[in-house]
């Protein structure tokens, strides 16, 4: 009694998590929104599951068998983490262990349609729309000039000038696990100014220049605007 | 009547109750331990602690509804399926039983999450040994689901036909050496029930359909407890590995003919992404790396990695997991290299 009690609680706790996460929102945060339907169908059956502790014939599901303390005690693990930790979107601290992605020696590879991208305006394109046009060709020269406005967080290695930063975004096409980050490099006299995993709107234009021994596009800032983090804080291929 | 009767007891029992506090104790304290930690932790440790929790959680969230699929399914086979039909059904001969196993994901739509409950099920109603290993290595690619995720991340072509190919070769090999292993040496004694007179062959077709309904769910729900355990360690120490050890590290290998291979192989054992959705990932990595890495990505990364090995030992005897770990290790590193040496893709 005690053990099936423990059961339903444990499953009803861990549906409400998962509806929770819908309804907050902060379900993209964790995994790519497509998959949204599948957390809700799984909070249901948790609850349905949940419930079959106390409808269920025991002897027909043969319930003899008993579960040890330290197991319940993990299933409770994601829903206590859930709970008490604040969800917080991979952002620059994520990056310290990961490959990041300036134009040339990006993994990330193009998915959407080149002229789509190129049809609209320059500046409604995101940032990976930047970075799979730059992909695509090493004729970099036809986009100088062109204007940008994205929005991404400060990101910042040893590679960085005083006057240079990384307007990065993840690029998610699952989970956070897959996370990859992108980012253009900016440069603008007051980049210091930001710290990392500040969010900012920038708007600006490209042109070719240096940076770290290689030529690549930078994005030259003109305005740089503090901003919230948005709803959707990662980009998806 | 005598249910209830029964219930009542074990609920007033001793040990029961002992576990269930153990198990309050415990959970207060992991919650001070998490609650401390946002008191004292500096503030760029916790954001490494978050960025844990992020990536922990995105696997859970994710692999959760594939898991609970999986159990459901495994509780609707324990209490619907007939033992005798699954000694029916499949093959004698070994050979057309393994293969049968490599193709029988198509029969069962699981991932790597939920294929670990439904083989233990499938164990548990008289299933052969190397069938079972076949179809536990092969099912998480070889399902409808996938088929359609590869194809929309790289269309028909080498990839597609290579991934399926593959899979189905190395668990019909790996199920096949299986053949005349004994299950008491194999299995965990839970699984194996060749021996257990708590078999329950007792006739439930009488009683009402939204009774046994009832049951299998509740079935579902142990097993999901059994093999979310096992998620749960699994992702975690994925989580703890990306927080951890740098990408760079890993990616700086990409070009070699035998590098590029072994770093996504590791790679998909680390990152235990889902089988449904890792085309798209491997798809990122196409540029950088070659053919033949990419593709033991997609085969090995399905049949093993941190998690799901986590859960085979909630399965099969913790010898035989290394063997279940090394056998496709080696096997798809094999294919892998022969793909970059002697094909031009």
């Amino acid at each position: 009694m005690i053990e099936k009690s423990i059961k339903l609680t444990l499953f009803l706790a861990t549906g409400a998590f998962l509806y929770l996460l819908i309804y907050n929102g902060t379900l993209e945060t964790y995994i790519h929104p497509r998959f949204s339907y599948l957390t809700l169908v799984a909070a249901l059956g948790l609850f349905l599951v949940g419930v079959s502790y106390f409808r269920a014939d025991g002897d027909l599901a043969h319930e003899h068998r008993s579960v040890a303390w330290w197991g319940l005690l993990i299933i409770a693990v994601p829903v206590v983490l859930g709970w008490m930790v604040p969800a917080r979107p991979l952002g620059a601290t994520a990056m310290n262990t990961r490959e990041v992605s300036v134009v040339g020696l990006s993994s990330i590879s193009a998915s959407g349609s080149e002229d789509l991208t190129m049809a609209r305006p320059s500046t409604e394109r995101n940032i990976l729309d930047w970075i799979n046009l730059f992909q695509n060709t090493q004729e970099w020269s036809g986009f100088v000039g062109e204007e940008v406005d994205v929005v991404g967080f400060v990101y910042r290695d040893e590679r960085f000038g005083s006057d240079e930063l990384m307007i990065s975004r993840f690029v998610v096409s699952c989970c956070a696990a897959d996370g990859q980050p992108i980012g253009l490099i900016v440069r603008a006299d007051d980049a210091s100014v930001w710290t990392d995993d500040q969010w900012l709107e920038i708007r600006g234009t490209i042109e070719l220049g240096e940076f770290n021994g290689l030529t690549l596009p930078l994005l030259m800032a003109d305005e740089m605007v503090a901003v919230e983090a948005p709803a959707q804080p990662y980009l998806y291929p | 009547m005598q249910n209830t009767i029964r219930e009542i007891r074990a609920g007033l029992s001793e040990e029961p109750r002992r576990q269930a506090v153990y198990f309050l104790v415990s959970v207060l304290v992991l919650v001070l331990f998490v609650w401390l930690i946002g008191l004292v932790a500096q503030e760029s440790v916790y954001a490494r602690f978050q960025v844990f929790v992020t990536i922990f959680l995105g696997i859970f969230v994710e692999a959760a509804p594939f898991l609970l699929a999986g159990s459901i399914v495994s509780g609707l086979i324990d209490i619907f399926l007939d033992d005798r039909l699954v000694e029916r059904v499949i093959p004698d001969s070994p050979l057309a039983g393994a293969f049968v196993g490599a193709i029988m994901g198509f029969a069962f739509p699981v991932c790597e999450c939920g294929v670990v409950p439904v083989t233990r099920r499938l164990y548990q109603k008289g299933m052969p040994l190397s069938v079972g290993i076949s179809f536990l290595l092969a099912a998480p690619v070889v399902n409808p689901i996938v088929v359609a995720s590869t194809y929309a991340a790289f269309g028909w072509g080498p990839i597609l036909s290579g991934r399926f190919i593959i899979t189905i070769a190395v668990a019909f090999l790996i199920g096949l050496l299986f053949t005349w292993a004994k299950p008491q040496d194999i299995l965990r004694p839970v699984t194996d029930v060749s021996h257990d007179h708590h078999r329950h062959d007792h006739d439930t077709s009488g009683i009402h359909f939204r009774e046994r309904l009832w049951a299998a769910i509740q079935v579902a729900g142990n097993d999901f407890i059994d093999m979310a355990r096992y998620l749960i360690i699994g992702s975690m120490l994925a989580a703890l590995m990306q927080t951890i050890v740098p990408q760079s590290t890993l990616l700086a290998l990409g070009g070699g003919e035998f590098s590029s291979v072994a770093t996504l192989m590791v790679l998909a054992f680390v990152l235990s992404i889902c089988s449904t959705v890792d085309a798209f990932l491997a798809l990122s990595f196409v540029n950088t790396f070659t053919t033949g890495a990419v593709l033991s990505f997609l085969t090995f990364g399905p049949m093993v990695d941190i998690k799901s090995s986590l859960m085979f030992l909630g399965v099969f005897r913790r010898r035989v997991v290394a063997y279940l770990i090394v056998l496709p290790l080696l096997l798809n590193l094999l294919i892998a290299l022969l793909i970059n040496m002697y094909t031009g893709l």
